[in-house]
């Protein structure tokens, strides 16, 4: 049975969001990972978790969580 | 009001690169859609405002009361502890600003009236979602109002800043380096006084991998703000805002600040990159890196990006029957020749700063390049 393989979901703190884009700016995904109000994609597993976004991000308004994928 | 269904050029993006764009590109005979997704230009307001008022000449831009927020005079730049330079030009006699803080939701406004007035069309409300090759043009599909709808084009310009979706969607790599994306964070503030200087501060203690500033507004409002590299500091840039405010050698300046506004956003401190242009594509202002890396400022080389860009296709479409990569090469050799090569030298100038582990020599450094930088005998002032 194939190990099922450790990402990060993400959410936003989105009264401590200013959208400015940074957390996008930054994501290594080849293909389109943003939401709707210009943020890192949410609730979306992100299998690079690289976890640059919530680092960059001025107001610390990106929280992130383990999730398995299979 | 509906949209054609045949554009020469869609442009992504109605800042001051995409306005700029449309303007230079209608004013040639081009038939130019600007799509933005907002519903008010300018806004959420990411950047200080700060433009030249040569830069406002270079690129045809009158001076308007309409988005200028206050006059600069020059420049006080501060070391960590408290040294200054200062150039203040109406200390020999100029009465001219040399710049403005411009108020970024009428000054981006007003670069796209400009660009409608030369008969560039408008679309609020209107995300692009993606292209489609079809024959030698494309197929770009729009969201508008919430409604699918699509319109064909030779070129699509990505003038869609920081996160460039039209970059990525065109294979290009447009991810940028952690520790070259300046995190910056600004308030709007009350009852802090400023004198028509822009003012910068420098220092790993107070702002690592970036610096401080405190900026005029206009009708007795200042930003105060500054940028960080996440690479450099454990701590994001709200953190060290609040902390400069409250600690540093200016804090008897702002005891008695009174924040009204809060605004921030990313600053590519970046090179340019190294593909501006693929098949049916041009990437333009920050969306390219199209940024001075050692000031952060965006403006200038965005306005400047856009006339390369607009001229540009102004003279390539109308003549040519394909519009690949190498076709829309000219358009970032153009670029080269005209900014590339100082931009280049200003990312090599930011990054030896930076990168310097001794951090007593990097303020020292830092305070005298930045200091030295806005001297009229600077050769890499018009940038």
């Amino acid at each position: 049975m194939a190990k099922p393989l450790t990402a990060v979901s993400f959410s936003v703190l989105w009264h401590a969001c200013i959208q400015c884009g940074a957390c996008v700016a930054v994501c290594l995904q080849r293909e389109p990972f943003i939401s709707p109000f210009d943020t890192i994609a949410v609730e979306t597993p992100c299998a690079i978790a690289c976890m640059r976004c919530e680092q960059v991000c001025p107001t610390s308004a990106i929280i992130s969580r383990a999730v398995q994928v299979a | 009001m509906s949209l054609d269904s045949d554009y020469d050029v869609v442009i992504v993006g109605a800042g001051p690169a995409g306005a700029t764009t449309a303007r230079y590109a209608a004013q040639g005979g081009l038939r130019v859609l600007v799509v933005d997704k907002k519903s008010e230009l300018g806004t959420p307001m990411q950047c200080s405002g700060a433009v030249s008022a040569n830069a406002l000449g270079e690129c045809n831009v009158p001076f308007d009361d309409e988005f200028i927020a206050e006059p600069i005079y020059g420049f006080l730049t501060h070391s960590t502890s408290g040294e200054q330079i200062r150039l203040d030009y109406r200390a020999v006699g100029r009465r001219e600003p040399l710049g403005y803080v411009v108020d970024r939701k009428r000054f981006d406004r007003y670069l796209t009236k400009l660009a409608i007035a030369r008969g560039a069309e408008l679309s609020l409300k209107t995300r692009a979602l993606g292209f489609v090759r079809d024959g030698e043009r494309i197929r770009v599909q729009l969201e508008r109002f919430g409604q699918h709808d699509e319109v064909s084009a030779k070129v699509i310009v990505g003038a869609d800043g920081i996160m460039s979706q039209v970059g990525l969607w065109s294979g290009l790599h447009v991810a940028i380096p952690l520790g070259d994306l300046a995190s910056c964070l600004q308030y709007i503030v009350e009852d802090v006084e400023t004198d028509g200087l822009l003012e910068i501060i420098t220092g790993h203690e107070h702002a690592p991998g970036g610096y401080a500033w405190v900026f005029p507004k206009g009708y007795g409002m200042a930003e105060v703000g500054l940028g960080v590299a996440r690479t450099m500091t454990d701590h994001d840039a709200r953190w060290h805002l609040d902390r400069f405010m409250r600690e540093s050698f200016m804090r008897e300046r702002f005891c008695r600040a009174k924040v009204i506004e809060v605004q921030g956003g990313g600053v590519p401190l970046a090179a340019a990159l190294k593909q501006m242009v693929a098949d049916n594509v041009v990437i333009v202002g920050d969306a390219a890196r199209h940024v001075n890396s050692l000031t952060g400022g965006g403006i200038h080389t965005a306005l400047r990006g856009g006339c390369i860009a607009g001229e540009f296709l102004a003279g390539c479409l109308p003549s040519a029957t394909r519009f690949t990569r190498d076709v829309l090469r000219e358009y970032q050799q153009r670029w080269q020749a005209q900014l590339g090569h100082q931009l280049a030298e200003l990312y090599r100038i930011k990054q030896k700063i930076f990168r310097d582990p001794d951090f007593e020599r990097q303020d020292r450094v830092l305070f005298e390049t930045v200091g030295n930088y806005f001297r009229p005998d600077s050769k890499y002032r018009k940038v």
